[in-house]
């Protein structure tokens, strides 16, 4: 019997979603693979029996909460699927401030009829066994993780750094190009496709394992950057993990 | 064979005429990227830069690629194996001295009793044309470790006389290509010594040095398996895999499976994996060999400077110079380890 599949979004832009419909041909494998039984960018249908649940997007409301841990009674795995998901991702900068202005600079005089609580990733808030970093996260890591769970094998996240697929990729270093990369420190999978393109790593696949923090932040040091400059370097899409908080 | 010299025009009107012609096959030569350098497929002779310092990735990709797909299977409606090996004829162009070391290095890790089908079609089939580093970078130790030239392992070899190229033939056939081109003409004494200073004046202009011989390399090593420079130097690597991304010796691979979706086939690739990082000494039972990155620091220096030449008769290092260059905490270069360790620190 093919696995059940839904997709639920919380938190986020949704570009998540839309990534995992951007397989172009192999969309047919995927729909024969897998019973998509909710996934509200692709159908209206809504269903409360799967077996995989996919959550996209941070936890940033009590309602949230209440909501991801009725997915989590319901499902039998739970994979984050991106940034948000995975490490609260760009929403984590509010936590940097107090809820109360969060709520003044983005409601104004409505903010009183909002409540919000700070930017947490799903783990912060049930078991995952899952996690498919990145923003968005690499479309051929999501149907590698899918096969797996389909063939019943285990599911391996990327162990290296971006230098790695950087180097690869034949790509010239983001700091001979002057730039401040997150790279040497950032999980890989995403064939460091940000600084192939001419840019650099902004940390969006989280760290890795072991990752050399006094390390990097003498690096960024080193070309220049100030330890206001670091910690915003690592605030964007990390501002949930410790590095961001120091 | 006779050594040839030809002006930079024949030079030039030689390249066009091996990219017209394929005689020689798909034509590689070394090009700008940015302000860097590497190696891609030629479609002139006007982009070659054979006054470049060194290549973003070594040659080596050529007949090792970054992934390779090894073989293909089927497990529905028949369980099926298919090996995929990709024949493919290639004429290399501005290959360093120690580069053509580097493969050789290779050539003795891939042949041997079992030599590996993948590599050795492309490599038997390919023609390479190096040429004398003249204009090293600041990190690359080749002269020290005597691969800053080479006798032999390439068809032609260029050397920059100034005005004219000194041609060194190196094989029947690189000889029969200058036979064949006809143009330019025979080097004489005087070339050959022209060439040699030139090769002499290259070898003054590298920046590090070793502060031994390299064949004292494994001694030093053998001395040395408790010294603290290894835990030192390591503190602060990133584990990122530059150093062993960029290295023309690193011969690892790691082998994975990629099921269909229907998971009624798939294939099998392989794709370059080294020492330096954390996941490449973890087996399935989640023993790790070397889970700190001392230990995986120390290995490197270890294959580097020994292993290697005691199962292959080739150090392990050529001294390019590129992993000391991409490293970020600057502690990859083995000769700034194997100095350190002789100066007893």
């Amino acid at each position: 019997m093919k696995p059940r599949v839904a997709f639920f979004d919380f938190t986020g832009c949704e570009g998540c979603q839309l990534e995992t419909l951007n397989f172009n041909l192999e969309v047919v494998d995927l729909i024969n693979a897998v019973d998509i039984v909710e996934f509200r960018e692709i159908s209206s249908d809504h269903s409360d029996n799967y077996d995989i649940a996919f959550i996209e997007g941070s936890i940033t409301t009590d309602r949230d909460i209440a909501r991801l841990q009725d997915i989590r009674n319901k499902a039998k795995v739970l994979v984050a699927l991106g940034a948000c998901a995975c490490t609260g991702g760009v929403n984590s900068l509010k936590n940097f401030y107090s809820m109360e202005e969060n709520l003044k600079v983005v409601y104004g005089e409505s903010a009183k009829y909002y409540k919000t609580i700070p930017t947490r990733p799903a783990h912060a808030v049930v078991p995952v066994e899952f996690f498919l970093h990145g923003c968005p996260p690499n479309r051929n890591e999501i149907i590698r993780l899918i096969k797996c769970v389909v063939a019943g094998k285990k599911f391996e996240q990327c162990q290296n750094p971006v230098c790695v697929e950087c180097k690869l990729a034949e790509n010239v270093c983001a700091f001979e190009r002057g730039e401040f990369c997150l790279g040497p420190v950032t999980r890989g999978g995403c064939n460091a496709v940000c600084i192939t393109a001419g840019r650099k790593c902004w940390g969006c696949r989280s760290l890795v394992d072991e990752p050399n923090i006094n390390s990097q932040k003498d690096l960024l040091a080193k070309y220049g950057l100030t330890v206001n400059d670091v910690l915003k370097q690592f605030r964007l899409f990390n501002g949930t993990l410790e590095v961001a908080k120091q | 064979m006779q050594n040839r010299v030809i002006s930079r025009q024949d030079l030039a009107g030689f390249v066009d005429d091996l990219i017209k012609t394929k005689s020689a096959g798909d034509v590689i030569g070394i090009k700008a990227q940015g302000n860097k350098f590497n190696f891609g497929p030629l479609k002139s002779a006007t982009e070659l830069r054979l006054d470049y310092d060194i290549s973003l990735l070594p040659p080596k990709k050529y007949f090792f690629p970054q992934q390779e797909t090894v073989l293909k299977y089927e497990v529905e409606p028949a369980f099926k194996v298919e090996p995929v090996v990709e024949e493919r004829m290639l004429c290399i162009i501005g290959v360093h001295p120690f580069d053509i070391r580097a493969l050789q290095l290779f050539d003795a890790v891939y042949g041997g009793n079992n030599p590996d089908p993948n590599y050795f079609l492309k490599r038997n089939n390919a023609t390479i044309i190096g040429v004398d580093c003249l204009n090293p970078i600041p990190k690359s130790f080749a002269a020290s470790m005597g691969t800053n030239t080479v006798e032999e392992g390439f068809d032609l070899m260029l050397t920059d006389l100034g005005g004219d190229w000194f041609v060194t033939v190196g094989s029947n056939r690189g000889d029969s290509m200058m036979k064949k081109y006809g143009k330019g003409r025979e080097a004489t004494n005087v070339d050959l010594e022209k060439r040699n200073k030139v090769r002499r004046d290259a070898a003054k202009k590298y920046k590090t040095s070793l502060k031994m011989k390299p064949d004292e390399i494994p001694a030093l090593l053998d001395a040395n398996w408790e010294s603290p420079v290894f835990k030192e130097r390591s503190a602060t690597c990133f584990s990122c895999g530059s150093c062993v991304m960029v290295c023309p010796t690193c011969v690892c691979f790691d082998v994975q499976d990629d099921p269909a979706l229907n998971l009624k086939g798939g294939e099998r690739y392989r794709r370059w994996d080294a020492c330096m990082l954390p996941g490449f000494a973890a087996v399935a039972s989640g023993e790790n060999f070397r889970e700190h990155k001392e230990q995986r620091f120390r290995h490197r220096m270890y294959r580097k400077g020994k292993y290697l030449l005691e199962r292959y008769k080739y150090l392990g290092c050529v001294g390019c110079g590129r992993c000391g260059t991409s490293c970020l905490a600057d502690i990859a270069l083995p000769a700034d380890t194997y100095n350190l360790l002789k100066e007893g620190k």
